[in-house]
């Protein structure tokens, strides 16, 4: 009995070393094969025609995905988390990393026919070269008469009137620039003609739409729409494999650990009127890591180049002597152009009163938040005192900062802000060393999803704010899709959101969703405002900016409505923000956008917008 | 009683156990008296390292002495390492067009190879080839050597407020030192700050009595929960054994930790208090308590005493207590002795999965660890952030096992020797 108990444990140790064993050569031969990978990839390339072809050829993807040529591969990190639900621009949820369509559209597969230039706040020619506006406010955009789909079929105008007419038929999320459009026409082949309506006049409204709209091939989209019966729904959900784009990328593989698209060697914009050459990278290639941290590691490692992720303390690896970089050299290291804000719900009791609302404002210590939770990726709210202006000196110039300075909170006036409330009559009656209001403890949840750790950490310090002062703030932390219910649904008392942030239309935009009345009643879904903030006022004035050109009178009507945000405080802004992360290893690939380098390339991770300019620059570092 | 705690303390692993954890539980409870300073306020920075701040214009203001030491070699040895010397002529043979190659290998010294460097250094020379990562090292490395070599001191000016002109305040000479116990305003983070600017070891302190309290609450509930539904389904049998057995079958089929994580994620943040979690905690640990007192008190039904009291009429509840209870209960202890490791363990996890507590009302460990790790601390070097959390969890861990495996010497009679 024994002597067999001892022998089953040495074969049982034998299968394991064998096992390890054959594991072991097993990912030996992997890496082995993946010269030859490479060089079966170009014949797959070829057209195929039999579905079968078809077939092995997704496989070879698949396989050459595994181990892609890291020379001719830029890895990107922080852009995608999850696996791809579709290729659909007219869906809503794609979870696609080469798929976003806001103000400043991801072109590496769909393009759009501007894009914009956060450096300078000016659209670039893309699908179009440029547009016209007249007198009577009519716009006329002219397209690149060489830009053709991957098919090799010309763009034209009639593409763009379909795109436009989809997404109204559609009712999909860009429908509702057809509040502002009355109709998109083709005047002839390679010139659109947009109209705005005249009731509803609002010219940063369509300018919005140019960067940000993807113009989608009629022939291939109408077949889909054919295809599912046109029925909204189902169009919208579609997956469109057989998606045919015009940017200089396609799609090559995706599953849930990688999204790789692969340089289309055909694409137009090798023409002189557009980049005269093709992107330098032959893939590009999205590794999705399960959360900050093993997409840090990663990146630390060289293993990707591009990161958008946050990434605390980032000078400490350069300090290591790894070779990375940020877009600034220097503290705050990135652009920063949104205000992560902590919206307030002016529909519940307590937080209806200003003094509350203003109280917690003054009591937030802004400066540990900027060096703590921002680990000082951010400019200092005494540099930049508080308004509905981001950072930037173009924004800054919008206000007279002088009428503001008596309204402006510091950050950290605990005493003033207690002053503050009980002056207000909000007092603690009972002795718990909460404060009451109408005879009931004010206590509220500041919310934000679980995991996104600067917001988490800056929420944590505006919870120690209001405990400071009587307020029985606690944090509450949720997934990513409660978060976007609630705050779209208005069920929370506190919750941190990003309201716009550099686009052509802003800060018009944000001032807009930040102050504008919301038709939405309780519970139902509001499109802007998700605080229920109300205020006719601000509402005259947001409808009046758009209309009006004159600068001086500009900058009147800016600083009014900046005198009723720090007055009313709908929601108070908690930190500024970088864009995007735009972090570099330059293990494998140099000559990324630097602010100083002349290029004018934004720190737009190389993706969205202009910035898919700095593809055109790379090059590989020496060994 | 007696008897038993004399036999108890003179096994070795009980009373290591029982030193560690009585040094821990002193700490925690004198450590506050000492440094009466919120643990949760957010004095330093992000993630400083461990030591003594001293204010810098407090330095300039207070008095100072002269001291013969030559600082210019005391700050190269600590400021230029042998890399940065490397990298230094690198640059030099590489990309700089007018230095000699002899001058380069004629600087043997460090000072030699600094002073040459900063005498070439330019940064608008194009480098070529180099990548800009390389190129922002050379320019950080000359902002941090540019005035090493320097031995002239400093003059301290400050902008007059109504005048606007700089005025002198003081000129400092290299040689001029100040005792540190003679500046005003000091601060001591002796295991640095975490990503907050919490002082680590005040938190730590703050945190290990929090888990302790959570640990014993959740051992409490546990064990009273294992112990009560143990002894009426061991002795009474029948129908309630059958159903307390199939219910505890049940939790221990389903691994307790997940429904843990169930329960804290269905309770919501907001209602996530400290203690809440520890309750929660002990709800779903009794099983395995309630079992082993389940098969020790079938073991013990059919004893004569218990039949003895039967006969004489006893009531049910004076049986299992009298009867039956002081038989497990040198087993019952040492199983609620593991039954607060794992709940501080349990706590510990839930909050490193962000199911925890709320941060800004209590510290525990678990959430140390969890914001350590939010802001990847093992990544940027800063040890103190995570390191004492872990040793403090391990310390108390392991003096409860050591105690429990002391027990069980003393009272196992299959271990006793």
């Amino acid at each position: 009995m024994k002597r067999s108990k001892h022998l089953t444990a040495i074969l049982l140790v034998m299968i394991l070393t064998v096992t390890s064993l054959f594991a072991g050569c097993g990912k030996k031969n992997t890496t082995d094969t993946s010269a030859d990978a490479t060089t079966s990839e170009a014949t797959t390339t070829e057209p195929t025609q039999a579905a079968t072809q078809t077939e092995t050829a997704s496989q070879d993807a698949a396989g050459v995905a595994a181990s892609l040529p890291r020379e001719e591969t830029l890895y990107f990190a922080g852009q995608q988390w999850g696996a791809i639900n579709d290729y659909n621009p007219f869906s809503s949820n794609s979870n696609n990393w080469w798929i976003e369509q806001n103000d400043d559209a991801r072109v590496m597969v769909y393009e759009t026919l501007f894009m914009y230039n956060q450096n300078d706040g000016k659209l670039y020619g893309l699908l179009a070269t440029d547009y016209e506006q007249s007198d009577d406010g009519v716009f006329t955009i002219h397209l690149n008469k060489d830009a053709h789909w991957s098919d090799g079929t010309t763009v034209t105008a009639e593409d763009v009137v379909y795109t436009f007419d989809a997404h109204k038929r559609l009712e999909t999320n860009q429908s509702s620039m057809w509040t502002y459009i009355d109709s998109v026409e083709a005047s002839d082949a390679s010139t659109v003609v947009i109209t705005p309506n005249k009731e509803n006049y609002n010219p940063l409204k369509i300018l919005e739409v140019l960067p940000k709209l993807y113009i989608v091939n009629k022939a291939q989209m109408s077949q889909l729409e054919a295809d599912n019966g046109n029925d909204k729904d189902k169009i919208k959900t579609a997956k469109n494999e057989n998606l045919i784009a015009s940017g200089p990328y396609k799609p090559y593989y995706d599953d849930e650990t990688k999204v790789v698209v692969i340089r289309d060697d055909n694409y137009w914009g090798q023409a002189d009127s557009m980049w005269g050459k093709l992107p330098v990278p032959k893939y590009l290639a999205h590794n999705i890591y399960i959360d900050n941290n093993a997409g840090a590691v990663a990146f630390e490692q060289g293993e990707v180049d591009m990161s958008q992720q946050f990434m605390s303390e980032v000078w400490k690896m350069w300090e290591d002597d790894k070779p990375v970089s940020t877009y600034l050299d220097e503290s705050p290291y990135y652009e920063c152009v949104s205000l992560p804000s902590a919206i307030f719900n002016v529909t519940k009791s307590g937080l209806d009163q200003v003094a509350v609302r203003k109280a917690l404002a003054m009591a937030t210590d802004y400066e540990q938040i900027a060096t703590t939770a921002m680990s000082g990726y951010t400019p200092l709210m005494s540099d930049s005192p508080p308004a509905l202006m981001n950072p930037t000196d173009t924004e800054r110039a919008l206000i007279d900062e002088a009428q503001l300075k008596d309204l402006q909170w510091q950050g950290k006036q605990v005493d003033e802000a207690k002053a503050l409330l009980d002056e207000a009559g909000i007092k603690d009656t009972d002795g718990d060393g909460y404060r009451e209001y109408k005879g009931k403890k004010i206590e509220f949840t500041v919310q934000c999803p679980s995991g996104w750790t600067d917001w988490n950490s800056a929420l944590e310090m505006v919870a120690a704010a209001g405990q400071a002062i009587g307020l029985d703030v606690t944090t509450l932390w949720t997934t990513a899709a409660e978060w976007t219910t609630n705050y779209l649904t208005g069920n929370f008392d506190v919750i941190m959101y990003t309201y716009a942030g550099a686009s052509i239309s802003n800060p018009w935009t944000r001032c807009f969703q930040t102050m504008h009345s919301t038709p939405a009643k309780d519970g139902e879904n509001a499109s802007w405002n998700y605080g229920r903030y109300n205020n006719p006022e601000a509402d005259k004035i947001i409808d009046e900016i758009p209309t009006v050109t004159e600068e001086a009178k500009l900058k009147e009507l800016y600083t009014k409505l900046n005198k009723i945000y720090l007055t009313d405080l709908p929601c108070f802004a908690l930190m500024y923000r970088p864009g995007l992360f735009h972090t570099v290893n330059e293990s494998v690939w140099t000559g990324f956008p630097q602010a100083d380098d002349g290029s004018n390339v934004p720190p737009t991770v190389l993706t969205d917008g202009y910035g898919i300019a700095g593809l055109y620059n790379l090059t590989l570092a020496a060994k | 009683m007696k008897y038993q705690l004399q036999l108890v303390f003179k096994s070795q692993k009980f009373v290591t156990g029982f030193v560690i954890f009585a040094a821990v539980f002193l700490l925690i409870l004198f450590y506050p008296l000492l440094v009466t300073k919120n643990p949760l306020e957010m004095t330093g920075g992000l993630f400083y390292k461990p030591g003594t701040y001293v204010s810098v214009t407090d330095a300039v203001d207070t008095q100072s002495y002269k001291i013969n030491k030559d600082v210019v070699t005391g700050k190269l040895t600590k400021s230029v390492t042998a890399e940065e010397q490397q990298l230094m002529r690198d640059w030099l043979l590489n990309y700089c067009p007018e230095v000699k190659p002899e001058e380069v290998s004629d600087a043997k010294k460090a000072y030699d190879i600094i002073e040459l460097w900063l005498q070439y250094y330019d940064k608008t020379v194009e480098m070529e080839g180099a990548t800009k990562a390389v190129k922002n090292q050379y320019v950080r490395l000359y902002d941090k050597v540019e005035n090493i070599l320097e031995s002239e001191g400093y003059i301290v000016s400050r902008k007059n407020a109504e005048t606007g002109e700089m005025e002198e305040v003081a000129a400092i000479e290299t040689k001029e030192f100040v005792n540190v116990k003679d500046i005003p305003n000091r601060v001591t983070f002796p295991l640095g700050t975490d990503n907050f600017g919490r002082d680590v070891l005040t938190e730590l302190v703050a945190a290990t009595r929090t888990s302790l309290k959570i640990g014993l609450l959740a051992g409490t509930v546990a064990t009273a929960i294992g112990l009560t539904l143990g002894l009426l389904a061991g002795y009474v049998g029948g129908m309630i054994d059958n159903v307390i057995t199939f219910i505890t079958n049940m939790f221990t089929v389903i691994p307790s930790f997940i429904i843990l994580i169930l329960i804290a994620s269905g309770l919501g943040q907001a209602g996530r208090g400290a203690m809440l979690v520890a309750v929660v905690i002990g709800f779903t640990s009794w099983p395995w308590t309630c079992r082993s007192v389940r098969a020790q008190t079938i073991s013990l039904r059919n004893r004569d005493h218990v039949n003895l009291s039967k006969l004489s009429g006893h009531s049910l509840p004076r049986i299992v207590l009298t009867d039956i209870l002081p038989y497990v209960a040198s087993y019952v202890v040492m199983a609620y002795i593991l039954q607060i490791a794992s709940g501080i363990l349990s706590e510990a996890q839930l909050s490193m999965i962000g199911l925890g507590p709320s941060t800004n009302k209590v510290a525990t460990l678990g959430l140390m660890m969890n914001w350590a790790m939010q802001f990847q601390a093992p990544l940027s070097g800063a040890w103190w952030a995570f390191i004492p959390v872990v040793l403090s969890i391990a310390m108390i861990s392991f003096s409860l096992n050591l105690m429990n495996t002391g027990l069980d010497q003393v009272f196992n009679p299959q271990l006793r020797e």
